[in-house]
């Protein structure tokens, strides 16, 4: 039952001395979040908390999106089928051609030693929906804490890297897409070899490589992949294929802009790697990449074994010879 | 101590607190709906209108603490730098509190006329706000999200009242 309240004036501070204190705990507040990201825990609660209330408002949504899904035109499926065919053979060669790499990459590997950076292991997640904010390219993933997923794994899809994740829920997480602004990968152009950073201009989902001096061997069409040094990204993602190139003698730096290759709003399943590789540690500590290294050092030892017997039998060879001339 | 005019509603009773937090949850879950792309931009912000109206017509338990909370929900459900929303929030109640006792005495219409005005500056807030953080600017579609969120206050207005009167007349009742 409502009931009575008899305060016929107003108690307590004035509005205009409540709106100075609550602005000034907003911007406060604003600044811990942006410059010493100190309330992820509040972030943490809220999201945990809301996350109920958005499984429960989506059905109806999620329901809409099946229902017209179900009804799909019919020739929009078969044509999709021809082309997902003819996609089929021009992936088949490539598979084939793939596979063909992959084992010179591993003779490769193994006869430097060097450490396979790529990683395998990690969880399929579905993405919700974008972030509610015109101003951030941030999409909303179904898996989190929970997954064992950490602050700062990388996100790829089918094509390419699609972003870092950077907040977490219990069973939620907040994707940074690369085309964010100011969202940085560390890429390497695959035809040269030459590294750069590339960062995201925050809008129409490009990306751009700044800094780079106008003398930079450049050109459009240059594919991008991640460089792997900043130990977050894996080496070897397929980033973006540079779109244009720009340079005004004017400028110290050229203007170039690339289109990511990956896709998120396109399809709803994204992958999330686990346990980002960090800097410093080799990654034949991380049992994620233990399997590949391993079979590469064996081989590897097999080799140096082999080529050390091949050795001793050729200077053994060698003696006899010698012998055989002084008699 | 204040001897500011009193409003006409000094008297009436309370509305029922689960009327009060039952709207702005619903209104709250409307913020909460998928919206993306341009949806998004001229979206009007349900929970901030339903806010303004209890400011309006409950302003003894909705206040700039309410706003502040609330706010802080919405920045970390629209994924936002934190304090935003509140901010964006606590502003707009405090214009609200300033012209609560004039808007009272005028027709729903010219109220929404008032509102309009309160949600415009709002809006400008949040976006110069992001703009000074180096977001690139989004269009100016958003400037049709307080017209759409002036035009919610005539709904809400009877939706909010309608049940109250209807708790009003059984107490009278019995």
């Amino acid at each position: 039952m409502a009931t009575y309240q008899e305060n016929f004036f107003t108690r307590g501070p004035s509005p205009l001395a409540r709106v100075t204190f609550f602005s000034l705990i907003a911007i406060a507040v604003m600044i811990a979040d942006h410059r010493f990201q100190a309330l992820d825990v509040v972030r943490f609660g809220v999201t945990t908390a809301l996350n109920p209330i958005e499984q429960v408002i989506a059905w109806p949504a999620r329901g809409l999106t099946t229902l017209t899904r179900y009804f799909r035109d019919q020739d929009a499926l078969i044509s999709e089928n021809k082309a997902l065919d003819e996609k089929i053979l021009a992936l088949a060669a490539d598979g084939q051609r793939a596979q063909l790499i992959a084992a010179e990459h591993k003779h490769v590997s193994a006869l430097h030693e060097a450490n396979n950076r790529f990683q395998r292991e990690g969880v399929i997640a579905e993405i919700i929906r974008d972030a509610r904010n015109p101003f951030a390219r941030k999409i909303i993933i179904n898996r989190g804490m929970s997954d064992a997923i950490k602050p700062g794994a990388v996100v790829i899809d089918g094509l390419g890297v699609v972003g870092q994740v950077t907040n977490l829920g219990a069973t939620s997480a907040e994707v940074t897409l690369i085309t964010e602004k100011d969202q940085s990968v560390p890429v390497m152009i695959v035809r040269n070899g030459l590294r750069a950073v590339a960062a995201g201009n925050g809008r129409e989902g490009l990306i751009e490589m700044p800094f780079m001096p106008v003398a930079t061997d450049i050109l459009v069409g240059d594919a991008l992949v991640t460089s792997g040094i900043d130990g977050v990204y894996p080496a070897g993602l397929s980033v973006g294929t540079v779109t244009v190139v720009d340079k005004n003698p004017a400028f110290s730096f050229a203007r170039i802009v690339a289109l990511p290759t990956s896709a998120p709003n396109h399809h709803r399943f994204v992958k999330v790697l686990l346990a980002p590789v960090i800097a410093g540690k080799r990654a034949t500590n991380y049992p994620v990449s233990d399997v590949v290294a391993s079979d590469g050092a064996s081989s590897a030892k097999d080799k140096a074994g082999s080529s050390r017997d091949a050795n001793r039998e050729a200077k053994l060879e060698a003696k006899r010879a010698l012998r055989q001339d002084a008699r | 101590m204040d001897l500011s005019p009193l409003s006409s509603d000094a008297l009436r009773p309370a509305a029922p607190p689960q009327l009060v937090f039952g709207a702005l949850l619903i209104a709250l879950m409307l913020n909460l709906l998928p919206w993306s792309g341009t949806a998004l931009l001229i979206r009007p912000d349900f929970l901030l209108v339903m806010i303004l109206y209890w400011v309006v017509h409950e302003s003894r338990s909705i206040g700039q603490t309410w706003g502040f909370g609330l706010g802080l929900v919405m920045d970390v459900a629209d994924s936002a730098l934190l304090g935003q929303h509140a901010l964006v929030y606590v502003l707009a109640i405090f214009l609200t509190q300033l012209l609560r006792i004039r808007i009272l005495h005028l027709t729903v219409f010219e109220q929404a006329l008032h509102i309009l005005g309160i949600l415009f500056i709002a809006q400008a807030v949040y976006v110069g706000l992001n703009l000074s953080l180096g977001r690139e600017f989004v269009g100016w579609l958003f400037v049709l999200s307080p017209l759409l969120g002036a035009f919610l206050w005539i709904p809400a207005h009877y939706l909010a009242t309608l049940p109250r009167l209807r708790l009003r007349g059984q107490r009278r009742l019995m």
